[in-house]
């Protein structure tokens, strides 16, 4: 009876004002969002530091906040904005200025249309989107290669030959992978026949991980190198050139834009999720019915994040020819045979 | 909300994710501006070049060969581009059969398979090879 009178009027202006209502609820879903993907990241910080750590026979972070080291990032943060904020006199100065805000803008467009998880609500699964729309898996690759024009930006707007490299290199390693990586996409969507996540996750009765391990392997590689995380980390390789596209960086220039590194690997780790390991499907979890889907979700994106971090731990970087090679000579023609793979399996099952 | 919204009001959401993903950075360069010092000084705002003062400028012409890599990018996304429409058609019972398989299925093979040669054809060349 309450409900009602709250949600009644709720839903006669968004039927009247679409437009307006869509804009509102942006606002409310973007502010969510906005939170969620900062939080998650600096818990992707802190648990890369401490697990890296204990890789390397170290303690990680152990002084600031008990002997977990939980308030570190807070530390950092004071750190970072308290810093002078100083622009090269080399440099492109919008193209520097506005990097770290590309940055920020696509990866907010990414999380915006992924499914952050899912509630049951009396047996049935609703899941948390903001932008539910029929081709997000689309757009969530399209989005994701922004990410390399906001490291170009850096790279060409600092006017430095350490940036420069960088760029030219995570320019190249991402034309690179975009190939495969778009392959993978669609050998899920023709499993699916779907380009919305959300009917992907929900058509995965089966985890695509077992219908289509190579495509698995595959996307994993190329997200990987998408995220620009040790062993394809190549743009900001220290030992070669600096710190490639973010030398000039300094202060909270250089946070964000290495913040929005953090995020963009929760983003492509929900997204792995979501295509290959059944997003919030598994087995209703007594008791807590509600937060079961959500309980699932959230154990595989850890599992995956610790995953990235162990590889990051075992793993030595690649020489940048051999980069592109693996990506244009095996990765693409691979991910064909996968698609064949594919629809071989969905002809047979439809 | 219906689940009969117009393609276009997706995207209208998606513009408080842009003004809010942009207002993030510029409040936070804001904060530095108001509370971190600044002092500039001729050295401070030297370009970084191992120690050294820099020699020349870093906008220099790139080798040929990244363009060769970005035209068979152009090539494959293109490429990927028309998968994403076959997606929804390709079991579709309209399309007609030649020897019993889907004329989109023949097709798309067909062009996967020349697109194929061609990426042999780069690979011979050495136009992937990185410099």
């Amino acid at each position: 009876m309450v409900l009602s009178t709250i949600v009644e009027p709720i839903t006669d202006f968004v039927a009247q004002e679409p437009k307006i209502a869509g804009l509102i609820i942006g606002l409310i879903a973007a502010a969510i969002i906005s939170s969620v993907t900062n939080v998650g990241a600096m818990g992707i910080v802190w648990l890369e530091r401490k697990v890296l750590g204990d890789m390397t026979n170290r303690f990680g972070p152990s002084r600031v906040g008990t002997r977990w080291g939980i308030l570190q990032l807070v530390a950092d943060a004071i750190k970072l904005f308290t810093k002078e904020d100083s622009i090269p006199r080399g440099a492109d100065k919008p193209v520097y200025v506005w990097a770290p805000i590309v940055a920020c803008m696509t990866t907010m467009l990414v999380a915006a249309v992924l499914p952050w998880g899912a509630l049951n609500i009396g047996g049935v699964v609703y899941p948390l989107v903001a932008v539910n729309m029929d081709i997000s898996a689309f757009f969530v690759e399209a989005a994701l290669s922004l990410m390399a024009i906001a490291a170009f930006m850096a790279g060409w707007g600092s006017n430095n030959k350490y940036s420069m490299l960088g760029a030219f290199r995570g320019i190249a390693r991402m034309i690179s992978y975009e190939v495969p990586m778009g392959i993978c996409v669609i050998s899920v969507a023709v499993m699916a026949h779907s380009l919305n996540i959300v009917e992907i996750v929900e058509a995965q009765s089966i985890w695509y991980i077992i219908a289509q391990p190579l495509g698995f392997v595959i996307f994993m590689i190329a997200l990987i190198t998408d995220l620009g995380r040790v062993p394809f980390d190549q743009s900001e390789a220290e030992e070669e050139i600096i710190a490639g596209y973010v030398t000039e960086y300094g202060g909270i220039r250089w946070g964000l834009l290495y913040f929005q590194e953090y995020i963009t690997m929760l983003l492509g780790s929900v997204l792995l999720v979501h295509l290959y390991l059944g997003g919030w499907n598994g087995p209703t979890i007594p008791v807590i019915t509600i937060l079961s889907p959500m309980i699932w979700f959230l154990m595989k994106v850890i599992l995956v994040l610790v995953f990235l971090i162990w590889v990051r731990g075992s793993l030595i970087r690649f020489r940048i020819d051999q980069v592109t090679d693996l990506g244009w000579k095996w990765l693409l023609p691979l991910s064909l045979v996968n698609l064949v793979w594919a629809v071989a399996i969905g002809m047979y099952f439809a | 909300m219906s689940s009969e919204m117009m393609a276009v009001d997706y995207y209208i959401p998606l513009i408080m994710f842009l003004i809010v993903g942009a207002l993030t950075p510029i409040g936070a360069m804001a904060v530095v501006k108001i509370i971190s010092p600044l002092k500039p000084t001729f050295r401070k705002g030297a370009t970084y070049e191992g120690g050294i003062s820099p020699i020349r400028d870093a906008l220099i012409q790139y080798n040929v060969q990244y363009y060769l890599i970005a035209i068979a990018f152009v090539i494959f996304d293109v490429e990927v581009l028309f998968l994403y429409p076959w997606i929804y058609i390709y079991t579709s019972e309209v399309i007609p059969t030649l020897g019993g398989v889907s004329i989109a299925i023949l097709g798309m093979a067909t062009f996967i398979i020349v697109l194929l040669i061609g990426l042999l054809y780069d690979i011979k060349k050495e136009a992937l090879r990185w410099v």
